[in-house]
């Protein structure tokens, strides 16, 4: 089992007082892949993978990380395993290094100075700086070094690019790239659709507690959809283009302006508006709250 | 458990210092001002001096009427008040040894790591037990260092017995803090209880002296149990026992609650009085 599924939960129940957080979490995560974890806020990321790691304890359901459950083997599964928290709080009264310093302590001295020093390097990163002196991306970036200097076998990350600019958002993207590469499993939640459609292999969504769906990256990618404000230079017939394959018709200002949610790729709707002149053409993508909406739409469900 | 242990260490250093070196200085100054107190002209006039107050305000600094051996004098200069100052180094401390950090959310990315709870815990209450014997070594030192110029006759090992009563008291106040600390909504919750209990314990144990109603009471609070300066001549082993004992018994009753409960992530703090009063929490507030 532990050399094909690196994480699995079954009927994972976690209550706080009365409120029950998570509602029976099903999931499996293969060893070697990268796993995205979606959902709004509050839908139980976190606390999902709080209970990998023995940090909060299920209320019920059986938790295993690489085949062990995690109240009866934290050590072990710990051991392995690089975590970065959602809301990272490092003591501010110390340096990065110092931090580091003390980190890799508590692993048995394992991670590697010099993978170390690479990793601020790429990440920008002074390692002789004060904690309390670091703005919150500087501290994320400390975060992001912890969790991996040790090569671990599983990386669960809470938001990894939160607070990051663009540039290092693209460069943790890439180091989580090379982790898997090297044959790290990596389990990510986050909530921005664009950097999960562009690492993960397999998509998890939660809402509300519950597990929705678990879908190959690409099939998630083709259920969702855009947003096309079109303004045209002469009045239209727009039920032309609600005819049209994956096009409906959101909002009609009047002949000349229209809204339309395109789902699945956008080449029927270019090709129809060839035939128009266009004054300006506006895409949006979608608030991952929006595919939500759209996919339970989809299957007639309500949320 | 031993990087634990210098991490937590380390940042007592600080208080170390400060705590350490003004309690010794207060010793070793104090100490200096024996000899001119136990002359026989200063005697009658400090009796005379001692007569005019009101015994409840005495009763706060010790036996006044043993203030001229050196147990006595002691007390009075230093162990009958000094628990109350430094108590709260205690309390505060191991109000943040766990829970505190528990807020702050450094707890959930340090358990994160291949660290049992157990070395987690006990790595932690060492160190702050380590701490408090630095800073009441440092006090000693400061008496050690005067005690040759003054005439007190005292060896420097019989000096060592009320450092030990108060360090049993302020173990006491820290575990109990600790304990609460796990058990009640926030770390504040419990430097509040530790506190009252410790103000009131004094006060209490204070006027006991001077009223017959307070005693039977008085056997109940921890206070009762710290000798201060009149170890120095008639040390009770058993109080000293009482104090370590409940020690014990409140660090693992902590150490028993840490195992066994979630480790609440950053702004969580007092979900468990909310749930046990039937509060109800949107789950977006935790359960991200």
């Amino acid at each position: 089992m532990e050399n094909t599924i690196a994480i699995s939960t079954e009927n994972l129940v976690k209550c706080y007082g009365r409120v029950e957080a998570l509602h029976g979490v099903n999931l499996e995560v293969r060893t070697g892949e990268i796993f995205g974890f979606l959902g709004p806020n509050g839908a139980g990321k976190t606390t999902t993978i709080r209970c990998l790691l023995d940090l909060i304890r299920p209320n019920k359901g059986i938790v295993r990380v690489f085949g062990m459950e995690p109240k009866k083997f934290p050590h072990e599964i710990r051991a392995r395993t690089g975590y970065l928290p959602g809301e990272l709080h490092i003591e501010d009264n110390t340096t990065v290094e110092s931090t580091l310093h003390y980190l890799n302590s508590l692993r048995g001295n394992k991670a590697d100075w010099s993978y170390i020093n690479q990793l601020a390097g790429k990440l920008n990163l002074e390692l002789n700086i004060q904690i309390k002196n670091l703005s919150k991306g500087n501290k994320q970036k400390v975060g992001i070094i912890q969790a991996l200097m040790h090569h671990p076998d599983l990386l669960l990350l809470d938001e990894p690019t939160f607070g990051l600019d663009p540039l290092i958002q693209r460069e943790v993207l890439k180091l989580v790239a090379e982790a898997r590469a090297r044959g790290a499993t990596v389990f990510f939640s986050s909530h921005i659709l664009s950097e999960v459609q562009e690492i993960s292999d397999r998509v998890g969504i939660i809402r509300n507690g519950r597990v929705v769906e678990v879908a190959e990256t690409e099939k998630l990618i083709n259920r969702t959809f855009h947003m096309v404000r079109i303004h045209f230079k002469y009045p239209v017939d727009a039920q032309k283009l609600d005819n049209i394959p994956g096009v409906s018709i959101l909002t009609q200002q009047d002949n000349q302006n229209v809204t339309l949610q395109v789902e699945g790729e956008m080449d029927a709707l270019i090709k129809a508006l060839a035939s128009y002149v266009v004054l300006d053409f506006e895409t949006e993508h979608p608030s991952l709250e929006e595919i939500f909406l759209a996919y339970y739409q989809e299957d007639g469900k309500t949320i | 458990m031993i990087p634990v242990i210098r991490h937590t260490f380390s940042r007592y250093i600080s208080q170390i210092i400060i705590w350490g070196f003004a309690l010794g200085a207060l010793c070793a100054y104090g100490l200096l001002l024996y000899d001119s107190l136990v002359e026989p002209e200063a005697q009658q006039q400090y009796i005379q001096l001692i007569s005019n107050y009101p015994p409840e305000l005495m009763a706060f600094f010790g036996d006044m009427t043993q203030m001229f051996t050196p147990g006595g004098y002691l007390d009075t200069l230093f162990f009958s008040y000094i628990p109350i100052v430094i108590g709260f180094f205690s309390i505060f401390s191991c109000a943040s040894l766990l829970a505190g950090d528990e807020e702050k959310g450094i707890l959930d990315l340090v358990l994160a790591h291949p660290i049992s709870r157990t070395h987690l815990f006990f790595g932690r209450i060492l160190a702050f037990i380590s701490s408090t014997i630095l800073i009441l070594c440092i006090a000693w030192i400061g008496i050690v260092i005067t005690l040759p110029k003054t005439s007190i006759e005292a060896t420097v090992w019989e000096i060592i017995l009320p450092f030990l009563s108060l360090f049993s008291l302020l173990i006491f106040f820290g575990t109990l803090t600790l304990l609460l600390s796990l058990l009640l909504p926030s770390s504040q919750w419990a430097v509040m209880v530790s506190g009252v209990l410790l103000v009131t314990s004094y006060f209490m144990t204070s006027l006991a002296k001077l009223s017959d109603n307070l005693r039977p009471i008085e056997k109940f609070l921890p206070m009762h149990y710290y000798q201060g300066g009149q170890a120095l001549t008639k040390m009770n082993w058993s109080w000293l026992g009482i104090l370590i004992g409940f020690s014990f018994l409140f660090s693992i009753l902590a150490w028993w609650l840490f195992e066994r409960r979630d480790i609440r992530v950053s702004g969580e703090s007092g979900w468990r009085m909310s749930t046990f009063f039937g509060r109800k929490r949107s789950v977006s507030q935790k359960a991200d």
